[in-house]
């Protein structure tokens, strides 16, 4: 019923909130649209694969990993390749990042085939049952890392000497370079952070989600309606954006064939983008 | 240093012209596919060129034409039985339709909102077209008549077809970056808010300059449905097409007239090449060519030759557009 | 010739959230005459004109020109009614060269040209009078400052306009420069174009306006001429502070 789509919105939301806001990062300080976002999840969440199956090691345990090896991904893809052409149009950034993209899917592929792989721990299945509703162990506890590491991120933004020269540069490149920033490096560092939180999104995704490595087009497609609803702003905004998306699925395909959800899903965003393009929050920056 | 002075280009375009209009008489019917294939690549190329490398609106789904073009064709004739040439036309119709009807709520979005926007109608699009089973087959697709006559005739007529398309298309581009209509969408382009001070009308411009974008590639679509017999949501509104015509103006020259049908050829080579070879990692390497033309060459390998493939120019782009 | 009104702004208004740009501001431009606007930064000058042209929509109020409302046009609409403008910080067309830049201008606007011949004739025209001759086809990203500030005047001058918006064209130029184009500016004025300039330069602006309006924090401070506006109490408060204008006052009653 109702109640339990609800609450499957709110659970859903939270894994949004995580594949959103490293994207909407990049995208508010940076101005990129990073389409190999979604390659960064993937890698992310085949990291906790490799570890799960080969080690034996529980996919949260091995969260940290997925987030340190994306860290330095995402940082030397932005120190040695993107801000060469940071500040061309968006025709060459859209395109150079799609190649990225494509590079990093066919090198998973070679990596680890096309065949679909799966995390299943040996809770997997299981979960409390509160008055009805279900209350699946996995879910509960990816929720509850998703708002951990939201919050942490969040902390990062605004008490950190680096969070602060990233929202520094983001407002104002120029006057941030001014006073001494050294912009690339942040940059690179934006990136990094961007994909580390891609890469905890993948590990998080991983026992709730079959794995293959051409999913990175449809979860940055995902990450792209969390930057759109919640506005790209602050974390206030991802996390928006993240449960509207979440709720709006579920609660969605309650009403609708899931056959038309992202059909609908598309036409809802365009609809915001017209009519409030700054999103649910609609505050810019952090 | 190459440099092509106005008269031996023209010259080399005439020789090229009638090397392409007697080409299937002295090669196989594959080079005839081959080169229809690349004419087909470079009209799309120069409908995204329209709205995308002129106006400066990057429309990542501009896909969306090119599957409404062929599913046009596929269900008059199908459907209703009207013979191809009207459905082509009807075709036509509809990419300026569908072109007006979405460019009116999107373009009004700036830069990578309307890129994004363009491709969530695309793909909007796609899933609604996969699940219309009764109408048009739905995700498995739509099968057409075949055209009669013998292959090599059909191939004929397919290379003629679209070869004639192609010189309609590029000389009416032409004509457009010449006039007022190509100057007023070159300003949109360089300074949208200093064009509409100047008394450019930029809504209006924006939705020509995307129609005429819709005719080509609807157009383009609706032969490519009736030459392969059968398309499906999945092919026809795939992104990966609008990638590849990216990468094509890229290579040929962004906002250039000929450079679509440059960056087709060299595109098609590469492909080729990249195929033969290195099947398993074709992707992969699409990507690192992505790459590096975007590092190295972002305004094409005509204008590298052009400018005589100097370092110097490499590095100078390179510098300004560093952070 | 100073002649009718030509221009009316009623209750004109722009706020940006609390913050209030424009507060309820008439004015009143004539046929023919140069207008000078004038103010401290921020007070709201290139709002106006923003306002005026449409590249910002109004918050309250009604703009009139020849008694037709244009309150709400977009800016291409005001275009081709016949009001140009410049803006202070240059807008060039990039990607093109100088000549393309001011044709660009003569195929739009009021009396668009529809031949491209005949728009390069009126673009060679207006580059030669700002002095730009010889630059027609250097791109404009190779141009300095100056040159780009009399690009942004060519252009808007190959529409013929009626009435021309000149936000800060002199910013930045030299003593020799700015003289140039006050010239330039004042036989346009000759010739029949109304115009109406915002400059901080102030020996410039004084000397070709036959009015000056002054705002500040939004609001018309005091409007006359060049004489009086120099004597104005308040606008000498708003350029120089509440006490200097008070010394100054007590120093000339001491004096009488």
């Amino acid at each position: 019923m109702i109640l339990q789509a609800v609450l499957n919105g709110i659970l859903f939301g939270g894994v949004y909130v995580c594949i959103g806001i490293g994207f909407s990062l990049v995208w508010g300080v940076m101005n990129i649209i990073n389409l190999a976002h979604g390659s960064f999840i993937m890698l992310g969440a085949y990291i906790t694969y490799t570890l799960f199956t080969y080690l034996k090691i529980d996919p949260f345990l091995t969260l940290p990993v997925s987030m340190i090896a994306l860290y330095l991904i995402g940082y030397a893809s932005q120190k040695y390749l993107l801000n060469y052409i940071i500040r061309a149009s968006i025709f060459i950034t859209l395109t150079f990042t799609f190649g990225l993209q494509i590079l990093i899917a066919n090198l998973a592929l070679l990596l680890w085939t096309a065949d679909f792989k799966s995390v299943s721990p040996a809770y997997s299945g299981e979960g409390i049952v509160l008055g009805g509703l279900v209350l699946p162990y996995i879910r509960c506890a990816i929720f509850i890392v998703a708002l951990i590491l939201t919050y942490l991120f969040y902390l990062l933004m605004a008490r950190t000497k680096t969070g602060k020269a990233i929202n520094a540069t983001a407002l104002n490149l120029e006057g941030a370079k001014t006073v001494g920033v050294d912009v690339a490096e942040i940059y690179a560092r934006t990136m990094g952070i961007s994909a580390a939180l891609g890469g905890a999104a993948g590990a998080l995704i991983s026992p709730i989600m079959t794995i293959n490595p051409f999913i990175g087009g449809s979860l940055v497609g995902k990450a792209f309606v969390v930057a759109i609803l919640g506005g790209l702003g602050g974390t206030m905004g991802s996390f928006a954006g993240g449960m509207a998306l979440g709720l709006a699925e579920q609660v969605g395909s309650f009403f609708f064939s899931s056959a038309y959800q992202e059909a609908i899903g598309f036409i809802v965003l365009v609809i915001v983008l017209i009519f409030r393009p700054q999103g649910i929050v609609g505050k810019r920056f952090y | 240093m190459i440099k092509l002075r106005d008269k031996t280009y023209k010259i080399i375009l005439l020789i090229a012209l009638l090397v392409f209009a007697l080409l299937p008489y002295f090669t196989s019917g594959f080079w005839t596919r081959l080169v229809t294939s690349i004419f087909l690549y470079a009209i799309l190329a120069q409908g995204l060129n329209i709205i995308a490398g002129f106006t400066g609106y990057a429309a990542f789904g501009n896909m969306i034409f090119f599957g409404l073009g062929g599913y046009t064709v596929g269900i008059l004739m199908v459907k209703a039985g009207i013979p191809f040439f009207p459905s082509l036309v009807a075709a036509g119709v509809v990419g300026i339709i569908a072109a007006i009807s979405v460019g009116m709520p999107l373009l009004r979005l700036k830069g990578h909102y309307f890129a994004l926007a363009s491709l969530g109608a695309a793909e909007g699009l796609r899933q609604i077209m996969d699940n219309l089973t009764g109408l048009c087959g739905g995700a498995m697709g739509l099968t057409l008549p075949q055209m009669a006559g013998k292959p090599a005739q059909v191939n004929l007529s397919f290379y003629y077809l679209i070869f004639i398309l192609l010189l309609v298309f590029f000389a009416a581009t032409y004509l457009i970056s010449k006039n007022r209509v190509g100057y007023a969408l070159k300003a949109i382009k360089a300074n949208e808010e200093a064009a509409d001070a100047m008394g450019i009308n930029t809504t209006l411009y924006k939705i020509v300059a995307w129609a005429i974008s819709g005719i080509f590639t609807a157009v383009a679509g609706g032969i490519y449905a009736y030459w392969f017999t059968f398309i499906e949501p999945a092919t026809v509104f795939d992104v990966m097409i609008v990638v590849k015509l990216f990468v094509i103006l890229l290579l040929g020259g962004v906002g250039t007239v000929m450079g679509p049908l440059y960056g087709a050829f060299i595109f098609e080579g590469i492909s080729e090449i990249v195929w033969s070879r290195f099947l398993n990692l074709h992707m992969g390497i699409l990507g690192i060519i992505v790459i590096l033309i975007v590092f190295f060459i972002p305004n094409g390998l005509i204008d590298m030759v052009r400018r005589g493939f100097r370092v110097r120019a490499i590095l100078d782009t390179i510098r300004e557009e560093k952070v | 010739m100073i002649g009718e009104s030509i221009l009316r702004g009623m209750n004109v208004s722009k706020y940006f959230g609390a913050l209030k740009a424009l507060e309820d501001i008439h004015f009143e431009v004539y046929r023919g005459e140069i207008l000078g606007i004038i103010g401290p930064n921020g007070a709201g000058k290139t709002t106006l004109l923003s306002v005026i042209n449409g590249t910002l929509p109004i918050t309250h109020g009604r703009i009139f020109f020849k008694e037709r409302e244009i309150t709400g046009l977009r800016p291409f609409r005001v275009a081709e009614l016949g009001i140009s403008r410049t803006f202070q910080i240059v807008k060039p067309f990039p990607g093109m060269t100088t000549l393309e830049n001011a044709a660009i201008g003569a195929l739009f606007g009021k009396t668009p040209e529809k031949k491209m011949s005949r728009a390069m004739e009126k673009a060679r025209e207006m580059i030669g009078r700002v002095a730009l001759k010889g630059k027609e086809n250097v791109l404009v990203e190779k141009l300095n400052v100056s040159e780009r500030k009399r690009l942004e005047l060519a252009r808007a001058l190959t529409q013929d306009p009626e009435i021309l918006l000149l936000d800060e064209v002199m910013a930045g130029l030299t003593p020799r420069e700015i003289e140039d184009i006050m010239a330039v500016i004042q036989e346009v004025n000759r010739r029949g174009t109304t115009i109406m300039v915002i400059e901080h330069v102030m020996k410039a602006i004084m000397g070709i306006s036959k009015r000056i309006i002054v705002l500040h924090h939004g609001q018309k401070i005091a409007e006359g001429t060049p004489d009086q506006i120099t004597e104005n109490r308040q606008v000498i408060a708003a350029y120089l502070g509440e006490r200097y204008s008070r010394r100054l006052e007590e120093m000339s009653h001491a004096g009488n």
